[in-house]
């Protein structure tokens, strides 16, 4: 609003302006070239588009976001599959969006020019980091893809008419496995190997028990390079991520922002929720901008988000995925289950295991149906992100080139 | 005889007792079954004692059980023989397990071993629909479960270390083929033909400040492509490494192991060691994990040897690797299709997936000219041999769609960073405007630049069509990327490939040095001087589009005769400009009326004729001497060209200058200093001017 106003103040004054400028000095030589620039802007309406896609923009955001916070129950909960991948589809939608406002039908000049100049770089910059987040997330589905193979081992062990010592037995490595899988994700990049403990076999006098016998497997860097870490990638991205401040917090800065806090946001929260490398320090806060409306949903989320992070965080757990909390909290049941298990297990015990396994098995399904789409979404995320990258630098290019006319 | 004793040597001792496995003895020996409490016992899993035929014998009496119980209803009394049997199966898996037995050693132990665990296998899926004591049930599964964490254990063995002789076999054990796959008719990963690098325009530019004729060679050997001696690495690579019997032994152990139910374990095991073997093979030929943001960060000169591991490491893993890895599945699960396919396709994704990646990466880099070939490289091996192997992989079912798309997705970012290299080589012709011009006319350095860079681009003719035309193919991009300044006017053209999108690329790169270098010629302030150099350069040209095939192709036999007209015209230009001046002084104009009177000796009193044409030789002299020194040290390198212009002078020159000498010579033969005059005999400047355009290498010897 305030913008409009000044434009009509502007344009208020200009025939004055105009008059004087033929015969007068520089200062108002220089009022006339601003006078132009509103002319320009104005002259078409553009502007008065361009103030409504940007507020539209601005609401769109809020209303992705808060949908999303709004999301508790199945299929869409917060933090599991479902959220996520309604996460990730909100994330292309406000990127197809972004486009549209910034780039079409506007001149490559535009965009060019301060503050844009120094903002589209630094985005283009925190795509190139985002890309290495995104390939980072993608192999953690492929490591819970490997939980999801152990908790499968677990159902076929348990899912049965009679369980025996037998059954037990193997329900009681696979989750141990699937524990140890869990718990040590971070530092293995990703890998656990085999239904485990086989490290220890063949070691006379070897005093590993079940519980502690999945030694944890030093993967060769296949995934992600070796030093990389999830949390520092986050960080810079965040960390030189300011609001737009002033007459520029109207502008097209603004829309810029909203996308780079969108970006940031998205990845820190798939971060968070799967297996990824290297997450210490990941809960730390990157600054949310307060008092704006668009953000406040986003804001509430990442809030609620760094809580649960807290909470886990010393724990070293895959993830705040909600399978894998709900997975981990059933695996360390039927452990101790298994654990005090003595055959014939009695009537109330089994039908307990029952309905543990049942809601395994759930899990399960859901992991089976969802992880493949989700690793297609990060992928999509990832080509997306190319894409607008090269769009971008193309449209840099050509304004680069308009500007020194060759001589 | 000897084998039926692999399961009866065993003497029961106090110290081994200590070295139990916890894991086995399990909680087993607290409870159990009325008939048969003392079963998971220790010692009395020791000291139990089989032979081969008791074991023979049992087995057969439990076949037997399982033949009836399958046709008769359920019987509530299980037979001795049940427990027997698991009883052996108990102590097979106890001597295992202490290293008393080892699997592997001798194939007959093993199969009699796999025959009993299939055997309680069986027994424990007909007990389950059994209305028994559930002790049994209880026993049976146990005993199976033992067995089957202990072939797990060992699968597990075989494949964290393929190449480790721990379980040696006689090699008649097994009807499996050798998996040296590098050997014989598979196929080698083909190398990467054109693998030489080629320097920026900027480098160009630096080395011409050096001095200009070190230019002569600059850059102009045209870049021989080098094969790669990284290529000889694979030669002897056996992949994977398993010996025949290991490859025997692990589809006995998978075919146990899916059978008990147990398949899943198997396939966690295969999946992770093999995608471990993966990774370690790719590292041992220099591949490794690099992030996006770091391949971004890279210096080209480094990013450049990466893509050449890259290539190689591609072509050697889809070639090599995957169909090793394609055989082993097929020996290890030979009916379980579906199993392969499974386990293949989650290995190609991730490794491909992991592939692309790097190659994605290497595109988010500032795209400049010289990146242009390794660029190029890339897309033939994604061209060339993934996306084949991909269509032709039927064990790829499962993620064949999803790589064919990302494969597809990384082609079009090759395609698009082309054309934005394209871009930049117009850029750089278009904006390479340098004041100081090449001394002496020679070709300049952006000439030889372009005309190799061009003549290199059409080692990779079909690729770059394929990729120029997908990019104009794609609408999205026709209008972005494309450079109106040519319009399609080829078809004039005859013996020319109509449509060729790169025919068209390279036109207007040529036009775009053929401007650049017309502006270039302006910086010279003689207009002979400008005429040479726009005929080396031209001359240099056509040269070299006449010298490569492919080039000439794409331009056409018309373009070069319109260059070389084009060249006809300069060379006109350069004769009228310099020699005409020379013609000027030999013009007997002003002598023509009173040749009669000059000529004669008796006409002594007139002297003016005479004085001009002393005059006349003199600024003969004069005019050709300063043309000499100037022109002796022009360029001009093409040979064929030098003496054409020789010829050409010498033609407009020496006949004139000959009939002039014929005539007027004697008229001064009784000056004094008659030397002062007449210099030159004709012969020598024939000999002068063959010294011309020499670059100042032949000084006249006086």
């Amino acid at each position: 609003m305030m913008i409009r106003v000044m434009i009509a103040q502007q344009k208020k004054k200009m025939p004055a302006t105009t008059e004087n400028n033929h015969n007068q000095g520089s200062f108002l030589g220089r009022i006339s070239i601003r006078r132009n620039q509103v002319m320009s802007m104005s002259m078409d309406g553009s502007h008065d588009t361009e103030c409504e896609e940007m507020e539209l923009f601005q609401r769109h955001v809020a209303e992705r976001f808060a949908e999303l916070l709004s999301c508790t129950d199945e299929p869409e909960a917060f933090m599991s599959i479902g959220w996520l991948r309604k996460l990730l589809d909100e994330f292309l939608c406000c990127e197809a969006e972004f486009k549209a406002v910034l780039l079409m039908g506007r001149d490559p000049f535009q965009i060019a020019k301060p503050p844009l100049d120094k903002l589209l770089p630094e985005l283009l910059d925190r795509i190139i980091k985002s890309l290495d987040v995104c390939n980072a997330v993608s192999f953690g589905i492929d490591s819970l893809r490997n939980i999801q193979r152990l908790a499968e081992i677990v159902l076929s062990a348990l899912d049965q008419t009679l369980i025996g010592d037998g059954q037990v037995r193997r329900a009681k490595k696979a989750l141990s496995a699937l524990l140890s899988a869990m718990l040590h994700e971070d530092k293995d990049g990703g890998i656990t190997k085999g239904t485990e403990r086989s490290r220890s076999f063949g070691r006379r006098g070897n005093k590993d028990k079940d519980r502690s016998a999945a030694a944890p497997f030093r993967s060769l860097s296949w995934t992600m390079p070796k030093n990389w870490s999830a949390a520092k990638q986050i960080h810079a991205m965040s960390s030189n991520l300011a609001a737009p401040r002033g007459n520029e917090s109207s502008g097209l800065a603004l829309p810029v922002f909203i996308m780079n806090t969108v970006l940031v946001f998205v990845l820190w929260t798939l971060v968070a929720a799967l297996p990824c490398q290297e997450r210490n320090g990941l809960g730390t806060h990157f600054q949310m901008p307060r008092n704006l409306s668009w953000a406040q949903p986003i804001t509430a989320l990442q809030e609620r988000i760094s809580e649960e992070w807290k909470k886990k965080e010393k724990k070293g757990t895959v993830g705040l995925l909600e399978e894998m909390q709900k997975m981990e909290k059933i695996a360390q049941w039927l452990l101790d289950f298994a654990d005090s298990f003595q055959f014939p297990a009695e009537a109330d015990k089994l039908e307990e295991v029952k309905a543990q396994v049942e809601e395994l098995a759930d899990i399960c399904r859901k992991m089976e149906e969802g992880l493949e789409p989700l690793q297609l979404q990060i992928r999509e995320v990832f080509h997306r992100v190319v894409r607008t990258r090269t769009e971008f630098l193309h449209v840099l290019d050509q304004a680069a080139k308009l500007n020194i006319p060759t001589s | 005889m000897e084998k039926s004793f692999s399961f009866s040597s065993y003497h029961f001792s106090a110290a081994s007792q200590k070295q139990r496995d916890k894991d086995l003895e399990s909680s087993s020996s607290i409870r159990g079954g009325p008939q048969w409490k003392s079963a998971g016992g220790e010692e009395e899993l020791a000291a139990f004692f089989h032979d081969h035929d008791t074991i023979l014998q049992v087995s057969e009496e439990v076949d037997g059980f399982l033949e009836t119980s399958a046709t008769t209803p359920p019987l509530l009394h299980v037979p001795d023989c049940v427990h027997r049997l698991t009883k052996i199966l108990d102590s097979m898996v106890y001597r295992y397990n202490t290293g008393k037995s080892k699997l592997g050693k001798d194939a007959e132990d093993d199969d009699l071993f796999l025959a009993v665990v299939d055997r309680i296998s069986k027994i424990s899926a007909i007990l389950s629909t059994f209305p028994c004591d559930p002790s049994v049930l209880d026993k049976t599964t146990f005993s199976l479960e033992k067995a089957m964490s202990f072939l797990e254990k060992h699968l597990c063995t075989i494949l964290q270390d393929p190449k480790s002789s721990t379980t040696t076999t006689t090699p008649t054990s097994s009807n499996h083929g050798s998996f040296r796959s590098g050997s014989g008719s598979e196929s080698k990963p083909k190398p990467p033909k054109k693998s030489s690098s080629f320097g920026s325009l900027t480098q160009v530019h630096d080395a011409a400040l050096c001095s200009p004729f070190d230019l002569v060679n600059l850059s102009d050997p045209p870049i021989i492509p080098t094969l790669s001696s990284h290529q000889d690495q694979d030669q002897d690579t056996s992949f994977p490494a398993f010996s025949p019997e290991k490859v025997s032994l692990m589809n006995k152990i998978a075919s146990a192991m899916i059978a008990a139910g147990y398949q899943t374990e198997c396939c966690v095991a295969f999946a992770s060691f093999r995608r471990i073997a993966f990774k370690t093979a790719l590292q041992e030929f220099g591949y490794v994990s690099v992030g996006m943001e770091e391949i971004h960060k890279m210096q080209w000169e480094m990013l450049e040897g990466e893509i050449a591991t890259w290539n190689n490491a591609v072509r050697h893993c889809i070639t090599v690797l995957f169909n090793g890895e394609k055989k082993l599945y097929a020996s290890v699960f030979p009916n379980q299709q579906s199993i392969s396919q499974n386990l293949l396709s989650d290995l190609a994704r991730a490794v491909i997936i992991h592939f692309l990646n790097f190659a994605q990466g290497v595109v988010l880099t500032l795209l400049t000219v010289e990146k242009l070939f390794k660029f190029l490289d890339m897309y033939e091996t994604l061209r060339d041999v993934v996306e084949i192997a991909i269509a032709d992989g039927s064990y790829l079912e499962r993620c064949r769609k999803e790589l064919a798309h990302e494969i597809a997705t990384t082609k079009l970012r090759i395609a698009e960073a082309t054309m934005a290299m394209f871009r930049d080589l117009e850029n750089s012709v278009k904006g390479d405007n340098d004041r100081v011009p090449v001394p002496n006319g020679a070709i300049h350095p952006l000439t030889r630049y372009v005309m190799n860079y061009l003549e290199y681009a059409c080692e990779y003719k079909d690729t770059l069509e394929q990729v120029l035309r997908q990019c104009l193919h794609d609408d999205y991009h026709s209008c972005r990327y494309y450079s109106p300044i040519r319009k399609i006017e080829l078809e004039e053209d005859d013996g020319t490939p109509k449509n060729s999108a790169l025919a068209i690329q390279l036109m207007t790169i040529m036009d775009l040095l053929s401007l650049n270098l017309e502006y270039k010629a302006m910086l010279y302030k003689d207009f002979a001087l400008r005429s040479v150099f726009l005929m080396n350069n031209g001359r240099y040209i056509v040269q070299k589009v006449k010298g490569c095939k492919d080039l000439h192709q794409c331009m056409g036999d018309n373009w070069c005769r319109k260059r070389q007209s084009g060249l006809k015209l300069h060379h006109k230009d350069y004769r009228t400009e310099t020699w005409s001046k020379v013609l000027n002084c030999l013009s007997t104009d002003g002598l023509q009326g009173n040749t009669s009177s000059v000529l004669s000796p008796r006409a002594n009193k007139d002297k003016k004729p005479k004085q001009e044409v002393k005059d006349k030789f003199k600024r003969f002299n004069s005019t050709f001497e300063d043309i000499y020194k100037t022109q002796s040290s022009w360029v001009v390198s093409d040979e064929q060209l030098k003496s054409e212009l020789r010829a050409s002078i010498a033609a407009l020159v020496i006949p004139a200058y000959r009939s002039f000498y014929g005539r007027f010579k004697h008229h001064l033969n009784s000056s004094r200093h008659v030397d002062k005059y007449i210099k030159y005999h004709p012969e020598d400047i024939e000999a002068l001017i063959e010294e011309l355009f020499d670059g100042g290498t032949s000084k006249r010897k006086s």
